[in-house]
This record gives C-alpha cells, sequence and structure tokens, in this order.
C-alpha cells in the first residue's frame, strides 16, 4: 500500500475532480464537501508521506507494475515529500477559507469551480511526484489547462488575463516539451534517474540547447523575471478563490520542477560546467531587485502581491543557481515560505475584496479596527515577507544570503539587499493603512468569513512555525533532500 | 536560577505586551507597572552573579544547525540592560501621567508596543551572539514604529516611513555583515577580545568593519545617518524620552560596541583605518550636530540633536579601542541616559501642561513650574559635565581614553562640544528663569505639571545627581565598565585600567 502512496497522491485530487464533475450537476452543494474530503486526503496522504519518506527513505512506485525506465515511474523522496507536504496543507485551507466566498462570486458555476480545483491540485501533486520527464509535462499541462479556466472564471479583464496566461503559458510549456524532446533523442530516455545516467555521454551542443528550453520554459511557468508578465493580470484578475489558491501555488511547483530537472537531471556537476546556473542566479537577482521594484509601484493590491512573489521566486532562483548547500537550503525553503505566506495574503485581499469592496492599496484603512485577526495574520506574513526573523522569510533569505557571500558573489547579496529594502516600503504601506489609517466611511462590515479568517490565522501559524522551528525542519526534512552534488 | 532570571526579564515585557492588547484597556497600566517592576527586579537579580565575574547563560532553542537563541549576560550587557528596565519603571508612572494630559488615544497599543520595545531592548542586551542580537535588533525596530505613527497625523506617518526604512533598512548591511562572519568563522558567539583575529584578510575586516557600522550606524545616529532620530520627535514625549534617548538609540550604541569589542576586539583592528574612519565620522557628528542644535527652536529637536551628539561620544570611545575609552562609553551610556530623559521628561511636562514646545515661547515659565525647570537645569549641567553631577565621569574617562589613544584631536573636539552643549541648554534655563524685564507684568501662575509626571521627574533628576555623587553606584557602575575593559583588553595582553 505504502509504495503507491506516491501515486495515490494525486489520484486522489483527480480522481475526484472526474467525481465532482459528474455528481456535482445532480447534488446540490455536494461538490463542495467532496472537495473538502478530496483535499483532506490528500493532505493527509502528503503528511503520511512525509513522515514515512523521513524514517525510511524514498518511496519508489510503478505505474501498472512496469519497471523503469519502460514504465513512467514515481517518486517520493525527501524533496517532493517536503514540497507536496507543503502544497497539500496549503491547498487544503486556502481552499477551505475560500469556501465561503465561492457561491456569492461564481453563483451557479461552483461544480465548475471545484472539479477545476481538484484538476489544479492533482496535475500540481502529479509534478511533485513524478519520475518521469514526460510525465511531468502532462500533469504540467493538466494544472495549467485547469488553472486558465480559473482565471477566465474571474470578472471584468479576466478573458483578457487568461488569454495572454494561455499564450505565454502555452509557450513555456511547448519550450519544456521540446527541451524534453531533445534530451529524449540524446538519451532515448524519459525516466529522470535514467537520463542522469546518461546525460553525461549526449552531445553537449544538444544538451545546451535542452537545458536552455528547459530553464526557459519553467522560468516562465515560474514567473521568473523578465518572463513572470503573465503573473500578475492572472492573479489580479482571477476570482478572489481561486487566485489564494493559485497563487501560493503554481509558480512554487513549476520552481520544485526546475530544481528537480537541474540537480536530478543534469546533476551540480554537470551544471557547473555550464551557464545555466548563472543564468538562473543573475535572472534570480533581476527578479529580486525588480520584483521589488514593481511591487513598489502597483496600486491594486493583489498585483502588489503579484509582483512580491516575482521577487520571491527571484531568492529561490538565486539560490538554486548559487549551487551551494545553503543555496539550494534556502531556495527549498523560501518555496515553503512564499506558498504559506502568499496564502495568507490571498485570502486577506479576497476578505477585503469581497467584504469591503476594496482594491487598491489606498482604500484599505477601511478594515482598519474591523478585521483584527485577518489583519493580525497580514502583519505576521507581511514581515515575514521583509525578512524579519525569527519568521520563516527571514531563514530562506538568511541562507541564501550566506550562499551568496560564501561564493564571494557581493553583487548577488547587494540584490537581496536592494529587494528587502523595497519589500520594507510596500509592506508598510499596506500595514500603514490596515493598521492605522483613519477610517474612511461608516460601513458596519465586519470581519471576513470564520473560515476564512481561520485559514488566514492557520497558515500564519504556520509561517511562525518555520521561523521558530527552522532549525527542526532543517535538519531533518531540507538537509535529506539537497542533491547529493553540491559543495 | 540565573537562567529563568534571564528568561524572565527578556520574556515579561512581551508577555505583557500580549496581555496588554487582551485585557480591558483599563488594566493596561496595571500590568505595564507589573512587568516593569518585575523586569528590573530580575535585571537587579543578575547583578549579584556578573559582579561576581560569571557570566549566566540561556540556551532558549536552536534556530539554524549550529545556532542557538542564546543569552548570555555579561557586565556590558547587564549595563544597558539595567539601564532600559529601570528606566522603564519611572517612565511607564510618568506615562500614565503624561496620556491623561495629553489626552493620548489607543492607550492598550501604545503600552503594549512600550513593553515589547522594552522587551526587544532586554534581548539586545543579554543577547549571547549576533543572530540572536540581529533578532531583537529588528525587533525592536518593529515594536516602536506603532509608537513613532502613535499620533496618527500625516506628520507622524512620514516620520514613520522614514524611520522603518532607515532603521529596518540599516538592519540590511548588519544582516550581510552577519552572514559574512559566519561563513568566515563558523561562530557568531560574543567572545571578549573579539574572534575575528586571524580569521579574515585585513581588507575583509575593513569590509566587515563597515557594514556591521552601517547598521548599528542607523540606530547610533551617526551622521550622515541621523536623519530619523530628529523626525521620530513626532512620537509622544514619553516615547522620545526612554526610546529615542535610552532604548532605541542605545541599542545601536550597545551594538558598536558589542561588536567592536566582542567580535572584532582591539587586536584585529590594530592596524586598520576603519575605526580610525568611524572615529573621524564620531567628531564631525559631534561638531556638526552640537552647532545644529543651537539653532533649534523646537525643544524636543533641540534635544534630539543634543542625543545625536551624545551618541558620538559613547561610540567615539568604542572606536578609540583603548581600555579607557571603553569605560568611558559605558559609563556615558548610563549618564546620558539619565541626563537625558530627565530633559525629555520636562519638555513633556511642558508641552502637557502649557502646550509650548518652542524654546522662545518658554520665557518665565520657571517661576511657574519650578521643579520641572529645576531639574531641567541639574540635567542640563549633568549632561555638560559638571562634576559631582552624573555626566562627569564618563566624559573624564572618555577624555582620557582619547588622551591614551594619543588622539589629542578628538581631546579638543570633546571639550569644545561640551562648551556647545552648555551653549544649547543653559539659554534655555536663562529664559525659563530670567525673562526680559520688559516681559507683560503680573506674578505668574504657579502651575506645575501633574504629580504622576512632576514625580518620575524629579526622581530623574535626583539619579542624575546620585550618579554623580553617590560612591556606591558609581562603584558598581565603574566596576561593571572596568570588568568589561580588563576582559576586553585583557585578552588581548594589555592591562586593566
Amino acid at each position: 500500500m505504502i509504495d503507491h502512496l506516491p501515486v495515490l497522491m494525486f489520484l486522489a485530487p483527480f480522481l475526484s475532480a472526474l467525481i465532482v464533475a459528474a455528481l456535482g450537476l445532480y447534488v446540490r452543494g455536494a461538490a463542495s464537501r467532496l472537495t473538502l474530503a478530496a483535499l483532506t486526503a490528500t493532505g493527509v496522504l502528503s503528511l503520511v508521506g512525509l513522515e514515512r519518506v523521513a524514517a525510511a527513505g524514498a518511496i519508489h512506485s510503478h505505474m501498472g507494475g512496469w519497471p523503469p525506465p519502460i514504465g513512467i515511474e514515481f517518486v517520493l523522496d525527501p524533496l517532493s515529500a517536503f514540497v507536496a507536504a507543503v502544497v497539500a496543507v496549503v491547498a487544503l485551507v486556502t481552499v477551505a477559507g475560500s469556501m465561503a466566498s465561492v457561491r456569492g462570486e461564481l453563483p451557479g458555476r461552483e461544480t465548475f469551480y471545484y472539479s477545476c480545483v481538484l484538476l489544479l491540485v492533482g496535475g500540481l501533486m502529479g509534478i511533485l511526484v513524478t519520475g518521469d520527464l514526460f510525465n511531468l509535462f502532462v500533469h504540467l499541462e493538466v494544472a495549467s489547462l485547469s488553472a486558465y479556466a480559473l482565471v477566465a472564471a474571474g470578472g471584468r479583464g479576466a478573458p483578457r488575463a487568461a488569454l495572454s496566461y494561455l499564450l505565454i503559458g502555452s509557450l513555456g510549456a511547448s519550450l519544456y516539451l521540446l527541451g524534453v524532446g531533445f534530451l529524449y533523442a540524446g538519451t532515448g530516455s524519459l525516466n529522470m534517474a535514467d537520463v542522469a545516467g546518461l546525460i553525461g555521454g549526449m552531445d553537449g551542443r544538444l544538451r545546451f540547447v535542452a537545458g536552455i528550453l528547459i530553464v526557459g520554459g519553467l522560468g516562465i511557468k515560474m514567473a521568473l523575471f523578465p518572463l513572470h508578465v503573465w503573473m500578475p493580470s492572472a492573479y489580479e484578475r482571477s476570482p478572489a478563490a481561486a487566485a489564494s489558491l493559485m497563487a501560493p501555488l503554481v509558480t512554487k511547483v513549476c520552481a520544485y520542477a526546475l530544481l528537480r530537472v537541474l540537480y536530478w537531471v543534469w546533476g551540480g556537476d554537470l551544471l557547473r560546467e555550464g551557464i545555466l546556473l548563472e543564468l538562473l542566479a543573475w535572472g534570480g537577482a533581476a527578479a529580486v531587485v525588480m520584483g521589488g521594484v514593481l511591487a513598489l509601484l502597483q496600486t491594486d493590491l493583489r498585483r502588489l502581491f503579484a509582483y512580491s512573489s516575482v521577487g520571491q521566486m527571484g531568492i529561490v532562483a538565486l539560490g538554486a543557481g548559487l549551487a551551494n548547500k545553503a543555496g539550494m537550503t534556502g531556495a527549498i525553503l523560501h518555496i515553503a515560505n512564499d506558498a504559506v505566506v502568499k496564502g495568507v495574503l490571498f485570502l486577506a485581499a479576497g476578505t477585503a475584496l469581497l467584504r469591503f469592496s476594496v482594491r487598491n492599496v489606498a482604500d484599505l484603512g477601511r478594515l482598519r479596527g474591523r478585521a483584527p485577526w485577518t489583519a493580525a495574520a497580514v502583519v505576521v506574513a507581511g514581515l515575514s515577507l521583509v525578512g524579519v526573523p525569527p519568521l520563516g522569510g527571514f531563514f530562506g533569505k538568511w541562507y541564501v544570503l550566506t550562499a551568496a557571500v560564501a561564493e564571494g558573489r557581493w553583487y548577488f547579496a547587494a540584490a537581496i539587499v536592494a529587494g528587502s529594502l523595497a519589500s520594507i516600503v510596500y509592506v508598510f504601506r499596506i500595514l500603514q493603512q490596515i493598521l492605522f489609517a483613519q477610517p474612511a466611511g461608516e460601513d458596519q462590515a465586519r470581519e471576513g468569513p470564520a473560515v476564512a479568517v481561520l485559514a488566514c490565522l492557520t497558515l500564519a501559524a504556520v509561517v511562525v512555525l518555520l521561523g521558530i522551528g527552522n532549525e527542526r525542519v532543517v535538519s531533518l526534512l531540507v538537509a535529506q533532500s539537497l542533491p547529493g552534488t553540491l559543495p | 536560577m540565573e537562567s529563568a532570571a534571564i528568561g524572565s526579564a527578556v520574556g515579561i515585557p512581551f508577555v505583557a505586551a500580549a496581555l496588554i492588547l487582551a485585557a480591558p484597556a483599563r488594566w493596561a497600566e496595571a500590568w505595564s507597572y507589573a512587568a516593569a517592576l518585575a523586569t528590573a527586579t530580575f535585571a537587579v537579580l543578575l547583578l549579584g552573579p556578573v559582579r561576581g565575574g560569571a557570566a549566566p547563560e540561556l540556551d532558549v532553542l536552536p534556530i539554524v544547525p549550529g545556532l542557538s537563541l542564546l543569552f548570555r549576560v555579561d557586565a556590558l550587557g547587564l549595563t544597558f540592560g539595567l539601564l532600559a528596565s529601570g528606566l522603564w519603571i519611572v517612565t511607564t508612572l510618568y506615562s500614565s501621567g503624561y496620556v491623561r494630559g495629553d489626552r493620548l488615544k489607543n492607550r492598550p497599543r501604545y503600552f503594549a508596543a512600550f513593553a515589547a520595545s522594552i522587551g526587544a531592548a532586554m534581548g539586545i542586551a543579554f543577547a549571547g551572539n549576533l543572530l540572536t542580537f540581529f533578532l531583537f535588533y529588528e525587533a525592536l525596530t518593529v515594536a516602536t514604529y506603532p509608537l513613532v505613527v502613535h499620533k496618527e497625523t500625516p506628520e507622524a506617518f512620514a516620520a514613520g516611513r522614514r524611520y522603518l526604512l532607515y532603521v529596518l533598512g540599516g538592519g540590511l548591511p548588519l544582516l550581510v555583515a552577519i552572514a559574512w562572519t559566519w561563513t568566515a568563522t563558523g561562530t557568531l558567539d560574543f567572545r571578549p577580545g573579539g574572534f575575528l583575529h586571524g580569521q579574515a584578510s585585513p581588507q575583509a575586516l575593513s569590509g566587515l568593519f563597515a557594514l556591521f557600522m552601517l547598521g548599528v550606524g542607523v540606530k547610533s545616529a551617526v551622521m550622515p545617518l541621523h536623519t530619523w532620530l530628529p523626525a521620530a520627535m513626532v512620537a509622544p514625549t514619553p516615547v522620545s524620552a526612554l526610546l529615542h534617548a535610552v532604548a532605541v538609540v542605545k541599542a545601536g550604541v550597545f551594538g558598536a560596541m558589542r561588536v567592536i569589542a566582542y567580535v572584532f576586539g582591539p587586536e584585529s583592528l590594530e592596524g586598520l583605518e576603519a575605526p580610525h574612519v568611524l572615529a573621524a565620522l564620531c567628531l564631525a557628528t559631534i561638531a556638526i550636530g552640537s552647532l545644529i542644535a543651537l539653532r533649534q527652536d523646537n525643544l524636543k529637536r533641540r534635544l534630539a540633536y543634543s542625543t545625536i551628539v551624545h551618541l558620538s561620544y559613547i561610540v567615539l570611545g568604542a572606536a578609540l579601542t583603548t581600555p579607557l575609552g571603553l569605560v568611558g562609553s559605558m559609563m556615558h551610556m548610563v549618564n546620558h541616559g539619565l541626563a537625558k530623559i530627565t530633559l525629555f521628561f520636562c519638555a513633556g511636562a511642558i508641552y502637557a501642561t502649557t502646550h509650548k514646545e518652542n524654546v522662545s515661547e518658554l520665557r518665565g515659565l520657571g517661576r511657574r513650574m519650578p521643579w520641572t525647570f529645576g531639574a531641567f537645569t541639574v540635567a542640563s549641567l549633568g549632561l555638560m559635565g559638571l562634576p559631582g553631577l552624573c555626566g562627569f565621569v564618563g566624559k573624564l574617562f572618555l577624555a582620557r581614553g582619547a588622551i591614551e589613544a594619543g588622539n589629542v584631536f578628538a581631546l579638543v573636539v570633546m571639550l569644545g562640544a561640551s562648551l556647545l552643549t552648555a551653549g544649547y541648554l543653559l539659554p534655555i534655563v536663562r529664559i525659563a528663569f530670567f525673562p526680559c524685564p520688559d516681559a507683560p507684568g503680573g506674578e505668574p501662575l504657579r502651575r506645575e505639571a501633574a504629580p504622576a509626571m512632576l514625580i518620575p521627574l524629579v526622581a530623574a533628576a535626583v539619579l542624575v545627581i546620585l550618579f554623580g555623587l553617590a560612591p556606591a553606584i558609581i562603584d558598581v557602575q565603574y566596576g561593571l565598565a572596568a570588568d568589561v575593559a580588563g576582559r576586553v583588553f585583557g585578552a588581548a595582553g594589555g592591562g586593566a585600567p
């Protein structure tokens, strides 16, 4: 049974999506309950998987009994188990938290919404557990197609945002697929572990082209600056409920995919010879600075958060590009941090929009004193974003910073400093509004729906735990998930 | 037992902050009193072991593999801890008078942020390694932000923005420096005499020194990083008094001393230009700051520039890297704190009773408020360094430190600035007590501030006198300072002062 855990982790939401789509048409209100049950099951499976992997090492599972490299392999190793646990928990909490607003936001379309949500989560879990390069593409497409649909379900401007997301996202997927094609041509295999063994003997130019294509493709999917252009509009225009699920997870899982392919297929030794890591590190540094600067210029709250994610994904790319233990540790931690932090922030932005009709940072003053618990969660998430210790966000930055300093790359340390300075300004612009601004108008709206508040507080607690428990998280989980070839 | 005392001294203010927010608003002051007394008591309990030469430790939990949230109380930390927690008691009493006089709103938020700030200051004081220090250093900034913007006027928000950008921004070079130290040496634990000696090239040490000083230089308001401090004077006066004359800025100078004496140490700084550059910046700050203070009409701004000047005295003493200079720094850190909090208390009392905040408006007020202006006079003379009052001893040691370092220029600037201190503080006394003869006639009404403000104000002035006269107090204070200098420079082979 435990051997099939990786498969179950993505099949649970995937099959439930089909059931929800079929049943939801006939039974009113079944869709949300089924979704909650499926996501709870996914969460439990992921946590069990994390526990098993930490105790007894990676779990390999072969679809249909075909051994690799013939059949498709699913692997739950320490890295995928850690990220999957974060993704499953954040998905459960954000979907549960935004449940109350779905009925008002998407009247009559709940069945459609919940099936897309489950497909999306299924695709993301699939990306995390697959050990096959082509299968990764399939899951990427499953996740992306449902994400396009979810964006398109939004209000004014959503179709346009969804269309550009679709076009750019498909370009990214195609680039990735093309890269995989080159790898297949060079090695004759699609299994990651198998390709990793053969890639050294592959023609160098072919391998280079494949690398560029894959980094470009997944760079688009993870919104790595300057390939991020689809993201801010997509998360600004999508329904609030969908944004609070997608913004925390989609780019983070795609960043995981990039780390997976680079370090587990190419491997650290090959990477250090080429320019892929340099590309990643410079892209990351540019993202850290520009994500911060662009976030400063935003007036729309969700757009601002999206640009903040551009900066945070920059930290991930920078840490991965530095190719030492500290850098990778920081990158992995920051994937988890940004998932949780953006969960809080997008849920809160949803509450602001739906309860208080607030889209813009400048109007946040209307929330003052009316939503104290949501505000408290936003304070925690915001301070984590700035990197105030001992919250989770501090440690991601700390490890990447030590990695940059250890390599003597001062300009990268300077980029992190610049990005952090920008985040101080944009975060406190928000905090100042919700905590101190003079209340405008006398509308009586109170705190968001109880589930949303609870979800915000749960995720804020995770932010704190990821911070003060950092030593445990790193030594028990992250240290095991580093690729073996790092200095 | 001692580790419990450390945990309590740091933890109680934070717990109090949470309780103040959770409990009904009318209990806010009661919680503050209880927490202030308890915190100071635990700090005093630690005095015995520390004077006995021990350095009690508390290892709370590991935060990064190989690094702990670690408290270690030594003489330097305890000096700062006693200063912050002791003055919290008087300031709480003063605050409860002030919030009534000035009709401050949001009292729970005010007292909670205040308590959290003191907790952060205690954490800074007792931090046993750089990461713990950094954690509380940032916490102090975040906790004081609500106090800076407390009045919620556009002016307060503008000051708050500048405050955050400077002070949180200043934390970033500090973070880079800490990360660099960590990768270079694999340790961040403070050690008397430093742990960087021989661990990096002179160029690297200079760069590291610059980053560290950029980080702590913002809070200690060394020019040109000082402009946040006068702007932060929009905060309610008790905040200016305890935080922007004692806790926050002293966290900066305390950090400078910690880094110079416990991270670098005299050995690794020998032959480097960097401390001389820092000393030169401090001297420039002393000279320029004094001149600017002369021209301020707003009383709180004048006091703020005076703070900037005296902070640079303290940093200068550490930058001289001589035993006597370090002793002078530590003593002046305490003494300036006492004198300056008295001056701010007076400014607040004047504002709360008369709503006057400019020096030129104080004409003749001395007769109306004799106790307030009496205290103001004592504190002014103390800050100038009149023998028999608190400022004298520290300045004496600073001067001796300058001579020890062979830096005659520093000596001249310090002495000149003492005269300028008289130049910007004594005219206030003169205007208040001896108005021009053509002032409007009639005996002015005698109207002092409320007792809740007057008592702590006079108490602080008494402390100014006691710290200059009472042998027992000076003995303890000097003992702690000499202990630090002995350990730091003893490790370098030099003798105790």
